[in-house]
């Protein structure tokens, strides 16, 4: 393009050369024949450069590059979603590998003879597998849940849609009989923690503990403990037992890091004086 | 909070008469639980003369306590603010808490106003309030009690006094309008015939950002709410749009296309010190801090489709965080950064999600057919969008658990880009 | 050096033909547009009295200024390069001249990602301005998004109507 802006220069040199020739004189007339051809070669060359331009050649290039980039941008997509999906499967995959775990420990005859102390039998500890040995603290047996059919699921939403819409009492009763008729659903523990809150917001404390109580007992390792906890000591507060909400606070934030709920007890336990 | 009510007793005179001395142990111990489940039945009983009042005084306490998705507002069915109160029927009634309350015209014209939130179970009062307010005030008074009502049994800020901003569209005109968080009060910042987008409120809300088309492209300025005062912060080569402040209110992350696509800038606020924040070759926009302001997170298409990511504000490599659908767009932080509200698009529906950070759990908030503009309300407990009803759009609320909805269609035009302006913390 | 010399040569020469300064820049534009009319094209947009600006002649391709894209995409199809080069050809023989690229999109959803996506439209028209020799100072790519739509319809032509890039001359907007 810079030829392109010098070309006018060059015509205006060659046209006054052209006026210069008027006056006369051969070795001028040489230089300017010379200077017209030199004009003329440049004007074929842009008429060159112009060409490969309007071929498009350049044009196409970038559109093809800008094919790739948005075939990249796919690539990558896929990549990023890969990624997300290896990351799932390989948590998943480590919570199979712990359920499973725990299920053969229960099976195994050493680890049972651990879990479950007979005061009639004893094994020294030297013949138990090193692995076991650090099982020592006595385990509940926990309770295998089961994945909650269509049936159950519509009855704990109907029991929690009671809860929801303030009828405490039926949402009560509700999940009481599910939880009679299903102990083993995964849904279970989750009733239990319903039923203490729906007593809670009755302001009925002593059934609000109890039943978180028996949450507690019945489904040591479900994932409501801590929001049961959390009502539990709520309740506690509620009827005068400052110590005891204190110490369900500290059992909580101790056994339960990281969950909200232990959050929660810690600025309420500051609170508690 | 304070500035507020300071404007209050300087323009009318208002008087607290009496903050009720309320030992916190006496309040009603509230656990807010996920899911919508445990809405605290609430009764706000019709005020003693305000019948003959242009603004229903309960009638606003009532919405606002409502939307929250924390109350379920209990029917007084019959009963009223008379006093002494009747424990045993609102407790018939199903109600754990009680506002009653009163108001009298003053010689003077002003309206005087008292309240108190009673304990029903334990028959006691846990906060109480009076004072006098022309009757211009009185929405404003009635948020003002909600947010009482709402912290003496939350224990979380209430923001029914805070402000939201909203672009209304009516005919050829376009204008940057400022109203009450329920759409109420509106007035115009600046209208237009050119469109304007993308309004972000300083987080001091004493300004807001937003892109303006009047120079046949987008430009972002700065305005000032209360001198009206406005200036151009970037108009670079190409378009200038989707500001969003810094949290110290500092800096501005703009979108610019110096160097063909649109990505991400940071810039002063006085519009000096441009500085290139994203490097891809796709199209980085709609940034958003985190409110410790370490953190962008924003909408790429660098992997095929529309997507949020994550960055550091200090650089380095962004990390994608949806990857549901090929459509998530417009995200925005919870003020606890925990969170982030966006749109999603499923089967032609663009609906409003939120999704936690760290368990990556997405919920959808709604199942509208055209959402936009989602953000959440300064205490997380709401968010506000608008959708398209009928050919227009109307400001909506959902409660962050999606279990409460309502949309304000009483305005004219059709409304877009809302946004929440912050909680004005107690000076 | 030798250039340095070629410009000296030059300027001393024309001082000699400065009556005749003026016709050198109808020469200048000569090269302009194979249709012919080389009148005023210096001053980029508006007419000069001189016959029809090409700009505004509805024979000249030059008075075509939408350039429509398919669904989804952000590529110019061929039916529509002619169009832009002839563009870039003006551009280059009227260096004065500039323009605004302003792309728009039909799509819903996201105002500021449709502001992107109407960016790319405008973007993709200028990179085959520039790659064709127009000057980076001349033109400027910018977007209205789904802001200005065109035709307001809900129905597939208006959307079509709407998925475009225009190119506007200084003063035209």
């Amino acid at each position: 393009m810079f030829l392109r802006a010098f070309l006018p220069l060059l015509l205006l040199l060659g046209y006054g050369v052209a006026q210069a020739a008027l006056f006369g004189d051969s070795e001028t007339r040489e230089q300017l024949e010379a200077l017209r051809t030199k004009v003329l070669e440049m004007e074929a060359r842009m008429q060159r450069t112009e060409e490969v331009f309007m071929g498009q050649s350049l044009i196409e290039l970038h559109s093809q590059a800008e094919a790739l980039k948005e075939e990249m941008g796919k690539l990558r997509g896929q990549i990023e979603v890969l990624e997300d999906e290896n990351r799932s499967l390989r948590k998943r995959q480590k919570d199979f590998y712990l359920d499973l775990d725990n299920r053969l420990r229960q099976i195994e005859p050493g680890s049972a003879s651990v879990s479950v102390p007979d005061a009639g039998i004893s094994i020294p500890a030297s013949e138990l597998p090193a692995a076991d040995i650090k099982n020592t603290t006595p385990l509940k047996t926990p309770v295998i849940l089961q994945l909650p059919d269509t049936a159950q699921r519509n009855r704990y939403d109907a029991a929690y849609a009671l809860f929801k819409d303030g009828d405490y009492s039926g949402s009560i009763a509700s999940f009481e009989s599910f939880l009679s008729q299903h102990p083993q659903s995964a849904l279970a523990p989750a009733a239990a923690y319903w039923i203490g809150n729906a007593h809670y917001a009755m302001r009925n404390f002593d059934k609000a503990i109890s039943a978180q109580q028996r949450l507690i007992e019945t489904y040591p390792d479900s994932p409501k403990i801590p929001d049961g906890l959390l009502n539990m000591a709520s309740s506690q507060v509620e009827i005068g037992q400052k110590a005891a909400a204190r110490k369900t606070l500290e059992n909580l934030i101790a056994n339960h890091p990281g969950t909200e709920a232990a959050e929660k007890a810690k600025r309420r336990l500051g609170s508690l004086k | 909070m304070v500035i507020h009510m300071r404007n209050f007793l300087y323009c009318t005179g208002v008087f607290l008469l009496l903050w009720m001395n309320t030992p916190l142990q006496a309040a009603l111990n509230i656990e807010i639980f996920g899911g919508g489940a445990n809405r605290v039945p609430i009764a706000i009983a019709p005020f003693n003369g305000e019948r003959g009042l242009p603004q229903n005084i309960s009638a606003i306490i009532s919405a606002d306590l409502e939307r929250s998705g924390i109350f379920k507002l209990v029917d007084p069915l019959g009963l009223t603010s008379q006093e002494p109160v009747s424990y045993v029927d609102w407790l018939g009634r199903g109600a754990s808490a009680l506002v009653i309350g009163s108001a009298s015209m003053l010689p003077d014209g002003r309206v005087d106003i008292q309240f108190r939130l009673l304990d029903v179970a334990k028959q006691v009062q846990l906060t109480g309030f009076s004072g006098a307010v022309t009757t211009e005030q009185l929405r404003a008074f009635a948020h003002r009690i909600a947010d009482i009502v709402y912290e003496a049994l939350t224990n979380e800020p209430g923001v029914f006094s805070t402000r939201i901003a909203f672009v209304r569209k009516q005919g050829s005109r376009y204008a940057l309008q400022v109203s009450d968080y329920d759409g109420f009060n509106a007035r115009s910042l600046i209208e237009y015939t050119e469109p304007i987008i993308s309004p972000a409120w300083s987080p001091d809300a004493s300004k807001v950002a937003y892109t303006s088309f009047e120079k046949k492209k987008p430009v972002v300025y700065v305005q000032a709410l209360a001198t009206r005062e406005r200036k151009v912060v970037a108009n670079f080569k190409g378009s200038n749009s989707a500001p969003t402040w810094s949290p110290d209110g500092n800096k501005l992350a703009v979108v610019l296309t110096l160097h063909g696509g649109s990505q991400i800038y940071l810039i002063n606020a006085d519009g000096s010190g441009l500085q290139r924040i994203s490097q891809s070759p796709g199209i980085d926009t709609e940034p958003n801090f985190s409110p410790d302001g370490k953190w962008l997170i924003f909408t790429s298409d660098r992997g095929g489709s529309p997507q949020i990511y994550r960055m550091p504000v200090s650089g380095g490599a962004a990390e994608r965080l949806t990857f549901e659908g090929d459509y998530n767009v417009s995200p925005r932080y919870s003020s606890d950064g925990k969170r982030f509200v966006y749109i999603h698009r499923n089967s032609g529906r663009f609906s409003v999600a939120v999704q936690d950070l760290s368990t990556r759990q997405m919920q959808l908030l709604t199942d509208s057919s055209f959402d936009e503009s989602p953000s959440f309300s300064p205490n997380n407990r709401m968010v506000l969008y608008t959708t398209e009803v009928s050919g227009r759009g109307i400001l909506s609320i959902v409660s962050s658990d999606g279990q409460t909805r309502s949309r304000f269609s009483q305005e004219a035009g059709d409304i877009r880009e809302a946004v929440w302006g912050p909680l004005l913390k107690q000076r | 050096m030798k250039k340095i010399f070629a410009v000296l040569a030059i300027s001393l020469l024309s001082a000699c033909a400065s009556d005749n300064a003026q016709q050198t820049s109808d020469v200048e534009d000569h090269s302009y547009n194979r249709g012919g009319e080389g009148e005023g094209m210096r001053s980029g947009a508006g007419s000069d009295g001189f016959g029809m600006n090409p700009l505004q002649d509805p024979n000249n391709i030059l008075s075509r200024r939408s350039v429509y894209f398919d669904f989804d995409s952000y590529t110019v199809k061929g039916e529509y390069r002619d169009l832009v080069l002839a563009h870039a050809s003006y551009l280059r023989d009227n260096l004065n001249a500039q323009v605004l690229l302003q792309g728009n999109t039909d799509e819903r959803g996201s105002r500021e990602y449709n502001l992107a996506l109407g960016q790319r439209r405008a973007n993709s028209v200028k990179d085959i301005l520039l790659l064709s020799g127009a000057r980076d100072q001349q033109v400027e790519a910018v977007s209205l998004g789904e802001e200005k739509p065109r035709a307001l319809g809900n129905d597939e032509s208006s959307w079509t109507e709407n998925r475009r890039t225009d190119i506007l001359y200084q003063g035209e907007y």
